[in-house]
């Protein structure tokens, strides 16, 4: 009785395990025809194989990308200046019109829950959703070309990171000292100053340093659609076809991500 | 513990006499913290006022700026066209995008799994010549943004599809070849050590002592980096790779605002979409973990 039993659920067993692997094997094939598909659609039908020539062709070509254009490093200066401080100005323009959405966005402060916070995740969605290049032609077509157009590009694309971060900070906190000045008769405010934010600022720096750090990656690009910085630069180079130029200004944007990367992480050390 | 409630002992009179007897006054201020701090708010505080006139912004108009921004949308964007983006081709050029995506998330994935493995320094085959190495490839991808690869590549093989497919590529091995080496840095090395201990050589102690502890959190990392991947594959195509990018060059080009808008709903939209699947499938794989 019991051993027909045990049998019974050992054949269960193996039953239940040969369908979860025909389920996986279903799948797998699925994504490898999914993968014949795209390759068929995208690199067989689509590319024009007579462009791109035979292989000492490709070579040829990328070739003309090796060496230094030394003559225009002097004129490498201004631009890089002017990234990074697209990429400052616009982390600390991103910080201050986060602050309602952080408000807003955080379950335990926000102030009227119906409304508002659905409100904060639309526009952080929103604010991540959209690529920085499609805020840069939003704004360059708002305010013109140059770097404020950049500096609003750069600040709208990082509303969304850091609001959301933000309010995760704030609504996983310590809930003592919010009840103990509750308790004193403190004020929304009140609480909001001396129980909230001292608990999260730094949590608050060092996502903004983070969110920075990303933002020089950015800003080198944006001037490519017109917002100024090493990006209008590059767009240059490239459509005078001095490519030694554009290996040149890839590696000043390299420098500058370099740099930012050790000043984030120190300054987020420092933080802890 | 003990030494900190001594300190906060002798800094809570108003004035008193400390452990090594001298006398103290209270202050808000600790003093080389305080000041150090006040330093860097100072500086950044220049930095920025500094930055604001070498860029010539017009800081007073900033905060009319969102009433212009709104104004522009409003009567140059809106109503969006969405006759223009019902069609056929644009349907095409959505699979395209899709189809773009997956590929260069998948052929990166593949290329990561790799330097996840090179580039953990706890069970690198190598940890002073293919370690640094390994490193340095995946930090030169992800510095590179997914638009500047796409330009060169567009310069190496022309218009198409492919030139986005390889920087997609690039784009993916830069965002899960860290993810994946953080990942194997933070295994637990008894199997590791196991394996070596009987003679297993890089190839097993890769195969059976590390990848079945990463083989959740790589499944997790693969979802997510195809989110990351197709969110900048709607926009690739705008310097030269196929797909939604180039119908929004096209109009953008040609000052077709409302069909801009309309292009420009309907990436937001399916960014959300993929971005729900995402976060639903990681859920589901968190949970079999």
């Amino acid at each position: 009785m019991q051993a027909t039993e045990t049998s019974l659920t050992l054949k269960d067993v193996i039953n239940a395990r040969h369908k979860k692997q025909r389920v996986q094997l279903c799948f797998y094939l699925f994504l490898f025809a999914l993968v014949i598909w795209s390759v068929q659609a995208t690199v067989i039908e689509d590319t024009d194989w007579e462009r791109i020539g035979s292989v000492s062709e490709i070579v040829a070509s990328v070739s003309h990308f090796f060496g230094l254009d030394i003559g225009l490093i002097p004129d490498l200066l201004a631009p890089t200046i002017e990234t990074f401080m697209i990429a400052c100005l616009g982390t600390l323009l991103g910080l201050v019109i986060c602050i309602p959405a952080i408000w807003f966005g955080a379950l335990n402060v926000t102030p009227f829950k119906p409304v508002t916070y659905p409100l904060a995740r639309i526009s952080m969605t929103l604010s991540r959703s959209i690529h920085e290049i499609v805020w840069a032609l939003i704004f360059v077509s708002a305010v013109g070309l140059g770097a404020f157009a950049g500096i609003l590009a750069i600040a709208a694309r990082s509303l969304g990171f850091i609001a959301k971060m933000s309010a995760e900070a704030i609504e996983n906190i310590d809930q003592k000292p919010v009840e103990a000045i509750r308790a004193m008769g403190g004020s929304n405010l009140q609480i909001m100053l001396y129980g909230i934010l001292p608990q999260v600022l730094p949590v608050i720096l060092g996502i903004v340093i983070f969110e920075w750090e990303i933002n020089i990656r950015r800003s080198a690009i944006l001037g490519l659609v017109g917002a100024g910085g090493l990006g209008l630069v590059f767009f240059r180079q490239m459509n005078t076809f001095n490519y030694p130029g554009v290996t040149t200004v890839i590696l000043a944007i390299f420098g500058l991500i370099l740099i930012g990367e050790v000043v984030s992480h120190y300054s987020r050390k420092a933080l802890n | 513990m003990g030494e900190k409630a001594l300190d906060i002992e002798q800094q809570s009179g108003s004035s008193g006499t400390g452990r090594d007897g001298i006398r103290r006054e209270w202050s808000r201020f600790k003093y080389p913290n305080s000041l150090i701090g006040y330093g860097i708010v100072l500086g950044l505080l220049t930095f920025f006022t500094y930055s604001v006139h070498y860029l010539n912004i017009p800081a007073e108009r900033i905060f009319g700026m969102f009433g212009r921004v709104g104004d522009v949308l409003a009567t140059r964007y809106f109503p969006p066209d969405f006759e223009y983006i019902a069609d056929f081709g644009y349907f095409d050029a959505v699979i395209e995008t899709i189809q773009m995506a997956y590929l260069g998330a998948l052929f990166g994935l593949i290329i990561s799994v790799f330097l996840g493995w090179f580039a953990a320094y706890n069970v690198s085959p190598s940890p002073r010549y293919i370690y640094p190495v390994a490193r340095l490839f995946t930090m030169g991808c992800r510095s590179v943004h997914e638009m500047i690869w796409t330009i060169l590549f567009v310069t190496i093989l022309g218009f198409g599809l492919l030139p986005g497919v390889l920087a997609l590529t690039m784009f993916s091995i830069g965002f899960a070849g860290k993810l994946l080496a953080e990942e194997v840095e933070s295994i637990d090395m008894g199997q590791v050590e196991a394996i070596r201990a009987m003679g297993g050589n890089h190839l097993q102690v890769f195969v059976y002592g590390v990848f079945p502890q990463v083989r959740v959190a790589f499944t997790g990392i693969s979802i997510y980096t195809w989110d990351v991947a197709f969110r900048a594959a709607t926009v690739v195509g705008f310097f030269g790779a196929g797909g939604m990018g180039w119908y929004l060059k096209r109009n953008v080009m040609q000052i077709e605002t409302e069909r801009t808008a309309a292009i420009l709903v309907s990436i937001i939209g399916l960014v959300i979409v993929s971005e729900f699947i995402s976060t639903w499938a990681r859920s589901r794989v968190d949970k079999a973990k």
